[in-house]
């Protein structure tokens, strides 16, 4: 007792000396590399506390300590040194190469390898490549132009919208092409959450702040891919959030403010002058008038026309009223990280706001992250990484010609209409276009999103190589939408106003389970084997209602319609299971490596026999470099070749189309009903995609230099096909496992560090991708003929690729009659004037780009820094949409809606070359041919930035760093055709829309880190 | 490996698989909305409630709901399209294209649904199964009705061909996945023998103006006769109809009103709509004319100037006319106020037959029979004197014609009433203006058959001159 007395005394007395007498000084230094250099950014810790610094930019570090601690330094890529704190006040420190840890580590599906070991074609992207696109608050937009073979397109500029990614093209006709999405380890779908078809898509990526992604891998072969089985096809993006550093907490904030407006102006609309004197001239050539003054004295004698003159001819110029010019874009980040060697984390907080380059469109994000990680026992770790985000989006009608839209205005709405009154209110005209003023303020279109992710994982190290995962994932989304018309003006006037609101809760479980053992087998041979289970349910939950006939202005909610009209629900799932398997060999210190991966994995979208597939990938690499004959060759640092071959999946389909299937959301006469709306067809199964891969990875002149070349050949089979049907069966379509496609193409990355010195570095990267696109087979019908797939604009057929641009071919206007002609064999030859009389023959390329690529410079000098990041897409065509009203010689244009100052370059009299045909009265059907077919070429100045980078100067202020920085995003655009007045920028559909095009902006931005 | 680590793992593992493993029921996904087509039908209820659903298609603006009826009546002499929201422009102009889009998915829709219920046997489905076999008749009935809409839009009677459509008889008959055009009298014949299997299986009892009922069946007889000039059998369909004594010529009085009310006395059968279940702002009433002054809306289909010279200052079917301002200071314009009148909630049924038609069926037959039959002017002032008009003198067919064009008007007989007799029809631009006169036969009277459908089955045969 007495014993244990004392030494309880004992270490009181200790603890009391000390508090009391330990010599806490200050101990200082400097850290450097082998070669003396000095190493900014060390991270230096008191061992078994929180007390942490870094070095900073001269490799200088000051810690407050006590004799006897130790100090731990740490950096990426290089060995761990500890020093035990005596005498001397100063400690400094040279850090060796750590060869084990020297490399990159990139995730690659549920493994992480160094680079070198990488058998397949991978692109990882860091933070500082994610965040320089003020444009977009979804990551994805920020990809465009940085990754070889990938291209994205967005499908409005309208913030909070979705953006469409092609991996290496397209893979599959009518499955999606989408790209898996996994974040932080599990696979997520993302996309346009909207319930509308109308209104402005919604992302429900955008609840991501890419400030809070460490990086973004993307995957492109089978590989890697194989490792998500039924959903690899389109390549994966892998999306890493930021983890906890140790050490002290360190805290980071960074803002940007910036000023936008569409990046290109697009096309001028007529004037209401020009109207008059087309108009004159239609009825003037249809013969109703014997001159065009006599047709114009008519004109003016009544209607709108005349109006319009006793006003003294104003002019309603839609295009600029319903411009938000210089829309606002904010965004604000605050994060804190730190930790110490058994705990560490990372929390950040975000605010986006963005206001559309339109009146009445604008996008808000409040975010917040918190990370941590944890060892529970010396074995087990828990991780927790957990992102919410609440996401406004006042959208509007964008997504085709609504009379109600206002971007539908500058383009459908009479210039005779006049946005005001002479008091300043709003013109209440009359008219199938009501004044979009009047609409963007009184109604209301706005849809919300919440949505956290909550990822959990165990990790339990159980020695001998062998460790288990465990991993618990939660995607949970509440959606709202609401719209409103008022009773006063417009399309709710006749109702006494209406609205809407619908809600989706969508909640995605996943569970993984993991057995990891790396083993050597004796010294030259290392493995990494994984066998890992997974199981995913995903569920829907749909509730809306609708409902007019309102009191009283002011009034929003259903419980305030007189007439509820209608209300839904509905509820869907389906779930994934598989079982996976891989091998990662590495030999003799990573020379020669091979991976080998399956995967057996069901899918609820097809019939229970079918259900199963088996998918598998097999890769090699070779480091050349570190065989003998080139490990002497001092200018190569790095040579690896790289091949790889698998099969992947696509199920991308929609629910339940196995059955022939009655549903019941019809009803008459108040009563539900049912009618049969599925085919069906019970031999469903996946789409299979083979895909080879070959590559060569290297490194010269101490790294000056590096890059990758890759062949590419990817074969899909059994499409999951939606066959035309004869509509005689009552369906217009079945799914089938029909169909073959390939895609095939290379893909360069090139970087070059031209100058690398302390004060001066110069750097220009780039990257170019090919994609060939061919269908392969297609289905027959019993009379042997090849089931093509043709629209009026294109075709779906062997030998050409996927949807290739297919109409009549326009011969021009023939100056004697003035009538538009076409090619009557679609190609040379006779023309006719009958429309329909014109062969559709096939006229090149489709819609999606056969080459694209990026340019990317970074200068600094002395602090101050300079990035530009360009982009390019080619080999592609794209099509002018609503031509028919807009763009085309006949009533619509001057007499129904409104049209395009493109139109005065028209045949008046004989003999007159132009572009467009004489003008008619008449009101012509859609007639789509080649001269509203552009080449779709163009170049973009993606990002440039200019700013300056503070480093440590600011020290004595408290801040370890800070950078300043103003940045343009799309401020130059080039484009090839210059018949496109439309932003060239298209969705992959390919034809120009009435969507909010793609935003220029100038913002300021600054980052400190404290 | 030492033994604790074995143990472990072998724990680890098993408890992975067996708590955790998934198997194909686990994958097996919720039907909440929708049941398989195999198996689902038990009972007379499952019967009706596809019926229903077959109707509600018809409703659809795709169909009645719009562009049956109006597709028909702006290529005729009655109305034109304004563009004013570019609607009907294409139609009113006859330069559709096969890539225009026409009632051929909607009437093969209501056609796939019904042979579900024909071809279902009764046997073993709970209920009652007299009404079962009732049911069925209806069935039947709107098949005939589908397959007349498709044969009048797309068959070659008045191009100088002989192609009508594919008849249908089976929902997802493998053996008839391609089917090729049967010609314009076959599907004639099929027509009038589903009318008669529909007739016979259908019972009165049973019977209700919303639904395809028994003397529906005789009434849409008469029609394809009259329509094919089948005259006897026009004659005795229409005979059975007026027989029944269950339909009454609505008066003067309420002829306006009763477009404003459901299943009125002259009706014999029509589509369902109510404030919750309508076409909406696609439907009849808001292509007519406009909701609002100033106009918003669509409000395309104009009637031509001349309808109104056409009627007694008496005729209350005048009434059914107005003028209608766009914006102040504009030139009004002449419009059908009164037909499908409801602009705000889109509740006006769609009457596809009531007994007025079948009277003008009746009397048309008669005389076409015998120019001397009395009866033919009797069944025709039968009309006037409901409608404060003139008393006819005498019959011509003329008389008969023009008097269907102001009894049935925007109802969208008129076309049809134009090519069966072999008319020439004025093409009329958005502002009246005639753009150019088509002569019979035309090919433009038949509808191209949709490029969908011609890309898909090459069985099928393109009309000429698309």
């Amino acid at each position: 007792m007495k014993t244990k007395f004392s030494g309880i005394l004992t270490l009181l007395l200790a603890f009391v000396v000390q508090l009391t007498f330990a010599q806490s000084k200050t101990v200082s230094g400097t850290v450097s590399d082998q070669s003396g250099m000095p190493l900014p950014g060390v991270n230096i810790l008191v061992k078994n506390t929180s007390n942490g610094t870094q070095t900073d930019f001269d490799g200088k570090y000051s810690i407050t300590a006590n004799a006897g601690d130790v100090l731990v330094f740490t950096y990426v890529g290089l060995k761990t040194v500890e020093q035990t704190i005596g005498s001397s006040n100063t400690i400094n420190v040279s850090m060796e190469e750590d060869a084990s840890v020297l490399e990159e580590v990139v995730v690659v599906g549920y493994s992480s390898f160094k680079k070198s070991e990488l058998t397949g074609s991978t692109v990882k992207l860091g933070n500082e490549k994610l965040t320089d696109v003020t444009v977009a608050p979804s990551v994805d937009q920020a990809l465009q132009g940085k990754v070889a073979g990938l291209t994205v397109s967005s499908n409005s500029g309208t913030p909070g919208s979705t953006s469409q990614i092609r991996i290496r093209g397209i893979s599959s006709i009518t499955a999606g092409n989408e790209p898996l999405y996994v974040i932080d380890g599990v696979p997520m779908s993302n996309g346009n959450i909207n319930t509308s078809g109308a209104t402005s898509f919604f992302s429900n990526l955008a609840a991501f702040d890419s400030n809070n992604v460490e990086s973004i891998t993307v995957l492109k072969d089978a590989s890697a891919t194989a490792q998500y089985g039924a959903r690899g096809s389109n390549g994966v993006i892998l999306i890493t959030t930021k983890s906890g550093k140790a050490g002290k907490t360190t805290f980071s904030f960074s803002s940007n403010y910036g000023f936008q407006n569409d990046a290109v102006d697009g096309p001028e609309p007529l004037t209401a002058a020009h109207r008059l004197e087309l108009a004159s001239e239609a009825y003037f050539n249809d013969g109703f008038f014997a001159s065009k003054a006599d047709a114009e004295t008519f004109l003016l004698g009544g209607g709108a026309f005349a109006a319009w003159d006793a006003a003294g001819r104003p002019e309603g110029n839609w295009k600029e009223v319903i411009k938000n010019k210089d829309a606002i874009v904010e965004n604000y980040s605050l994060s804190a990280t730190g930790g110490n060697e058994n705990s560490s984390f990372y929390t950040q907080l975000g605010y986006t706001s963005q206001e559309g380059t339109v009146i009445g469109s604008s996008f808000e994000r409040i975010n917040g992250a918190i990370n941590f990680s944890t060892k529970l026992t010396d074995n087990i770790k828990l991780t927790s990484n957990n992102q919410g985000a609440y996401t406004y989006q006042d959208a509007f009608l964008e997504r085709s010609a609504y009379f109600e839209g206002a971007r539908s205005a500058p383009f459908f709405l009479s210039p005779l209409n006049q946005p005001y009154n002479d008091d300043g209110t709003f013109n209440e005209f009359g008219g199938s276009l009501p004044n979009p003023l009047y609409i963007t303020k009184y109604n209301i279109n706005d849809q919300t999103l919440a949505r956290i992710v909550s990822d959990n994982q165990l990790n339990w190290d159980l020695g001998n190589g062998l460790s288990f995962a465990s991993k618990f994932n939660v995607n949970y989304q509440v959606y709202n939408s609401r719209t409103y018309s008022n009773r006063n003006y417009g399309y709710g006037a006749a109702t006494s106003g209406d609205a809407g609101q619908y809600t989706r809760n969508t909640v995605d479980y996943t569970f993984q389970n993991s057995l990891n053992y790396s083993f050597d087998l004796g010294e030259n041979h290392s493995f990494d084997a994984m066998v890992l289970q997974e199981y995913s349910s995903n569920r829907r939950y749909f509730l809306g209602g609708y409902g007019e006939n309102f009191a009283d202005d002011g009034l929003f909610n259903l419980s305030s319609t007189g007439n509820p009209i209608s209300i839904a629900s509905n509820y869907t799932d389906f779930y994934l299971g598989a079982y996976l398997g891989t091998l990662h060999y590495s030999g003799f210190d990573g020379k020669y490596v091979l991976d080998l991966n399956y995967r057996y994995e069901g899918n609820s979208r097809f019939h229970p026999d079918e259900r199963w597939g088996s998918f598998w990938s097999v890769g090699g690499a070779w480091n050349l470099h570190k065989e003998n004959f080139i490990a002497d060759v001092s200018w190569i640092n790095s040579l690896k070749f790289r091949a790889s071959y698998g099969v992947t999946g696509n199920a991308n389909i929609g629910l339940n189309q196995y059955q022939s299937l009655f549903s019941y959301g019809v009803d008459y006469n108040g009563q539900g009903a049912q009618v049969v709306n599925t085919f069906g067809n019970n031999k469903l199964t996946w789409e299979k995609s083979n895909t080879l891969d070959l590559g060569i990875d290297f490194g010269i002149i101490d790294g000056a230099i590096s890059g990758s070349f890759s062949y590419f050949n990817r074969e899909s089979t059994d499409l999951l096909l939606n066959v035309p049907l004869s509509q005689t069966t009552g369906f217009t379509s079945q799914v089938q496992n029909i169909g073959a496609l390939t895609n095939k193409g290379i893909e360069i990355e090139l970087n070059a560090n031209l100058v690398r010195s302390e004060d001066f570095n110069l750097s220009i990267g780039g990257n170019i991708g090919t994609v060939q696109n061919e269908v392969t087979k297609l289905p027959l019908d019993p009379n042997g003929i090849e089931r093509t797939i043709t629209t009026t604009t294109s075709r779906i057929e062997t030998g050409h690729p996927v949807r290739g641009w297919y109409m009549p071919t326009w011969a021009g206007v023939n100056p004697t009659t003035g009538l538009e002609e076409y090619y009557i064999n679609g190609v040379d030859g006779a023309t006719t004037t009958d429309f329909n009389q014109a062969d559709a023959v096939w006229q090149g390329d489709n819609a999606v780009p056969t080459l694209t690529a990026g340019l990317n410079l970074h200068v600094d000098y002395k602090g101050f820094f300079l990035d530009a990041n360009g982009y390019y897409a080619g080999g592609h065509k794209i099509y002018e949409g609503w031509h028919r009203y807009t763009n085309q010689t006949n009533a619509y244009p001057i007499f129904a809606f409104q049209g395009l100052q493109s139109l005065l370059d028209r045949w008046q009299q004989p003999g007159d070359i132009a572009r467009n045909g004489k003008f008619t009265s008449s009101f012509t059907p859609w007639q789509r041919h080649s001269k509203y077919l552009y080449d779709g070429e163009f170049m973009r100045l993606r990002t440039l930035t200019v700013g300056y980078d503070f480093k440590d100067k600011l020290e004595s202020i408290g801040l370890t760093s800070a950078r300043v920085y103003l940045r343009g995003n799309n401020l130059l655009t080039w484009v090839k055709d210059d018949n496109l007045k439309y932003d060239p920028e298209v969705d992959l559909g390919g034809q120009t829309g009435l969507e909010t095009p793609p935003i220029k902006s100038i913002s300021f931005g600054l980052t400190l880190n404290f | 490996m030492n033994n604790k680590v074995f143990k472990l793992t072998t724990i680890i593992a098993l408890s992975m698989f067996l708590f955790n493993g998934c198997a194909t029921d686990d994958l097996e996904p919720t039907l909440a909305q929708d049941k398989p087509v195999e198996g689902s039908i038990t009972s007379v209820g499952n019967l009706f409630s596809i019926l229903k659903g077959a109707h509600s298609q018809m409703t659809s603006g795709g169909y009645y709901g719009q562009a049956m009826i109006i597709t028909n009546e702006v290529r005729s002499d009655n109305c034109f399209s304004n563009g004013y929201s570019g609607r009907y422009s294409t139609q009113a102009e006859y330069a559709y294209n096969e890539n225009t889009g026409y009632v051929w998915d909607n009437a093969y829709q209501v056609i796939a649904n019904a042979n579900i219920i024909i071809n279902q046997s009764l046997d073993g489905l709970s209920g009652d199964l007299a009404y079962g076999s009732h049911i069925q008749g209806q069935a039947t009935g709107l098949r005939a009705l589908a397959h007349f809409d498709l044969l009048r839009s797309f068959g070659q009677q008045h191009t100088g061909g002989s192609l009508g459509v594919p008849i249908i008889t089976q929902f997802k008959d493998e053996s008839n996945l391609f089917p090729a055009r049967n010609t314009v009298d076959e599907v004639k014949a099929a027509i009038y023998a589903d009318l008669e299997a529909a007739f016979t299986m259908m019972d009165v009892a049973y019977d209700s103006k919303i639904y395809f009922s028994k003397y529906a069946a005789k009434a849409l007889e008469s029609r394809v006769a009259v329509y094919f000039g089948d005259w006897p059998r026009a004659r005795d369909a229409a005979m059975e109809v007026l027989g029944s004594g269950m339909y009454t010529i609505a008066p003067a009085g309420s002829f306006v009103s009763n477009w404003g009310s459901k299943q009125a006395g002259n009706s014999i059968f029509e589509l369902q709509n109510s404030a919750s279940d309508n076409a909406g702002i696609g439907g009849l009433a808001y292509i007519y004319r406009w909701p609002t002054f100033p106009a918003t809306g669509y409000g395309d289909i104009q009637v031509v100037d001349n309808v109104y010279a056409l009627f007694e200052a008496t005729d209350v079917r005048r009434d059914i006319l107005g003028y209608q301002l766009e914006a102040t200071g504009a030139t009004p314009s002449l419009r059908n106020m009164g037909k499908y009148p409801d602009t705000v909630s889109y509740t006006d049924n769609i009457p596809l037959m009531r007994i007025e038609e079948v009277i003008l069926n009746y009397a048309e037959a008669l005389f076409e029979i015998n120019n001397a039959d009395p009866a033919a002017l009797t069944q025709l002032n039968s009309i006037t004197s409901n409608r404060g008009a003139s008393a006819h003198a005498s019959v011509t067919k003329q008389i008969i014609l023009d008097e269907r064009r102001k009894e049935l008007m925007f109802e969208g007989f008129r076309f049809d009433d134009l090519v069966r007799t072999g008319e020439s029809i004025d093409v009329l631009g958005s502002i009246q203006n005639v753009i150019q006169t088509l002569t019979y036969p035309n090919n433009l009277f038949a509808y191209p058959i949709p490029k969908a459908e011609t890309d898909a089955n090459s069985n099928m045969v393109q009309n000429a001159g698309y």
